[in-house]
């Protein structure tokens, strides 16, 4: 079923965004430490038509994992009254969530530092650290890959076209030199996010960024793919149309959410 | 040569340009080159194009007559005295008639005898079963020290005669019936006995084929990529034996989804002699054999029999088609990783 442009928003945010969180957690060092040991549940509701759609962050001893189920009760909630207000939080604008469970200021303290962390992936976001940028990198083309699928399920009617017409395809993204992978897998339209390389097959598409600094401008924007592509930013191998269509959902996506 | 390729042709190509007619040629050229080269034929010197060798070499040739159990075992004879022969008879004839000579006088003492068999599988579809040779590609890929080919073409038939002059050992070459149109518009495209050629590059399915199929898929994989948006691997696998399994296994690996398509039975052919490299390297894929089915052919014109089997463009389409609805992997479940 079709969803609408703000709630088809929400879904990737929640389904896309969230679950990145863990690359944080496990990569950058201060994060790590900073939940050293943490075991809590905390939960993003948000109120939509009478429903709520939402995630719940699981901390087990440190170890972050997000649960759609929503089921138990949370140690923390933020709680947003519609999609949009849920939406302009993340996409960084002043709005302020209803927080619960007051009785663990420490755990929404660190959560709250866990969200301005995830700024990171803001457009405007410059790292000059190696290691940050490495960080960002890996967050975005996660985050693509699981958009890309998760905009699909929402049911974009474009990309459902696209999709409904294919066989079983790879679309692959990766890192050259690094341990930076993740893939989409297209079949008659039904898509799943994967991480890492798809070893199973020969990706029909794969874009091979040409290390983090061949990556980053352009992921954030700075380049044009085709110019990327001339100066061996990016490589291409596959077709060169679907690699075009995948960018430009890229870019839609982009525009949905930011 | 002529500029036609594709699958239309005209008398002048027929004649010039098909599989036996090059055969006919290129041996000439090659006779110009090796004093130890002979021919030899059962009475079928002008149907099987070695006449011309024949006319050039008068000396060097050898009718023997309507006896293709005697053809073989002279041809062995001169093998062992240190002559190259190149044998000519129809497909049929090669493979059962002379069966057990191919065998023991030729396969058992790793002669160096060339066979040149024409009329191949149902390219003489109107002789009817006696003439068709749906089985030889069978019988004689498990001779042990046989090396079989199946050009795709005249081209390729040139490059596949060429090759077995100085290949070590027995050599079954199986061509048409002298009619087949080309596909291959220059000899230079890297022809090696034992590996395929990547006639086109894909990532959805691959078309594994060989003699007239090839040309055929290769027209259906520009179908469809046009009609379907498929990216459809073709693989001219014009050596049966020895076998480029380090293709196939690629191929396994990258599109999962693997169709043979031969002029033969499917039963002991190329398709058999994939399948036999997948399940022994434990690969899943979806895969299918598309050939002549266990039956003896139906009589009538090759162009008519082509499509009745599915080994036309169209019957390929179709069958690429079916295949690709097929899973080759079990795993339903399309919830995103996170």
């Amino acid at each position: 079923m079709t969803e609408n442009r703000t709630h088809l928003a929400t879904r990737i945010l929640l389904k896309a965004l969230f679950p990145v969180m863990k690359v944080v957690v496990a990569d950058d060092p201060k994060m790590k430490k900073r939940f050293e040991g943490v075991t809590a549940r905390v939960r993003f509701a948000v109120a939509c038509d009478g429903d709520s759609l939402g995630t719940d962050v699981v901390f087990n001893d440190g170890a972050l994992f997000v649960d759609d189920s929503m089921e138990g009760p949370p140690d923390v909630s933020f709680r947003f009254k519609s999609p949009e207000a849920f939406n302009a939080f993340m996409a960084g604008k002043p709005v302020i969530p209803g927080i619960r469970g007051w009785r663990h200021p420490g755990l929404i303290g660190k959560m709250v530092s866990l969200l301005l962390a995830m700024k990171i992936l803001m457009p405007d976001a410059r790292p000059k650290q190696e290691e940050k940028q490495r960080l960002k990198v890996k967050m975005i083309i996660y985050m693509i890959t699981t958009a890309l699928s998760q905009y699909n399920k929402g049911g974009d009617p474009e990309m459902s076209r696209w999709t409904g017409k294919q066989p079983d395809r790879i679309y692959q993204m990766s890192v050259d030199g690094e341990e930076i992978a993740a893939y989409v897998r297209v079949k008659a339209g039904k898509t799943k996010a994967g991480r890492g390389m798809y070893t199973r097959r020969r990706p029909f598409v794969h874009i091979c960024f040409n290390g983090i600094q061949g990556a980053l401008p352009v992921l954030m924007g700075d380049v044009e793919f085709v110019e990327a592509l001339g100066r061996q930013l990016v490589t291409v191998e596959g077709s060169p149309e679907y690699a075009a269509n995948l960018n430009d959902y890229m870019q839609r996506i982009q525009a949905l959410i930011v | 040569m002529s500029e036609v390729t594709g699958t239309t042709w005209t008398v002048y190509d027929a004649n010039s340009m098909t599989q036996a007619e090059v055969y006919g040629h290129v041996l000439c050229d090659i006779g110009e080159e090796r004093d130890d080269v002979v021919g030899l034929t059962a009475d079928l010197a002008k149907s099987t194009k070695i006449g011309l060798f024949g006319e050039k070499f008068p000396e060097r040739f050898f009718n023997v007559g309507i006896a293709e159990q005697n053809l073989f075992g002279v041809a062995a004879g001169m093998a062992l005295s240190g002559l190259t022969p190149f044998v000519s008879t129809m497909a049929a004839f090669a493979s059962m008639r002379a069966c057990e000579q191919v065998r023991t006088d030729i396969c058992y003492q790793n002669l160096n005898c060339k066979i040149i068999a024409t009329h191949g599988g149902i390219s003489f579809g109107t002789a009817g079963s006696t003439h068709n040779a749906q089985e030889d590609v069978a019988i004689m890929r498990s001779f042990p020290n046989m090396t079989v080919i199946i050009p795709a073409d005249g081209v390729e038939t040139a490059n596949a005669v060429r090759a077995c002059v100085d290949w070590d050992g027995p050599v079954y070459i199986r061509v048409g019936r002298g009619f087949e149109p080309t596909w291959y518009d220059s000899e230079e495209y890297g022809f090696q006995i034992g590996k395929a050629v990547t006639v086109s590059e894909g990532t959805d399915i691959t078309l594994i084929c060989c003699g007239v199929t090839v040309l055929q898929a290769a027209e259906a994989a520009k179908a469809l990529k046009a009609e379907d948006g498929l990216s459809v691997r073709v693989l001219n696998l014009h050596t049966i034996k020895p076998l480029d399994e380090e293709t196939i296994l690629k191929a396994v690996q990258e599109t999962r989804r693997i169709i043979t398509f031969e002029e033969h039975t499917v039963h002991g052919g190329l398709g058999s002699a994939v399948a036999d490299v997948i399940a022994e390297s434990g690969k899943g894929c979806a895969f299918e054999k598309v050939g002549l089915p266990d039956a003896f052919s139906l009589v009538g014109y090759p162009e008519d029999l082509y499509a009745h089997y599915k080994l036309d463009t169209n019957g390929i389409i179709e069958k690429v088609r079916e295949v690709m609805g097929r899973d080759f992997e079990e795993d339903e479940d399309w919830e995103d990783e996170v």
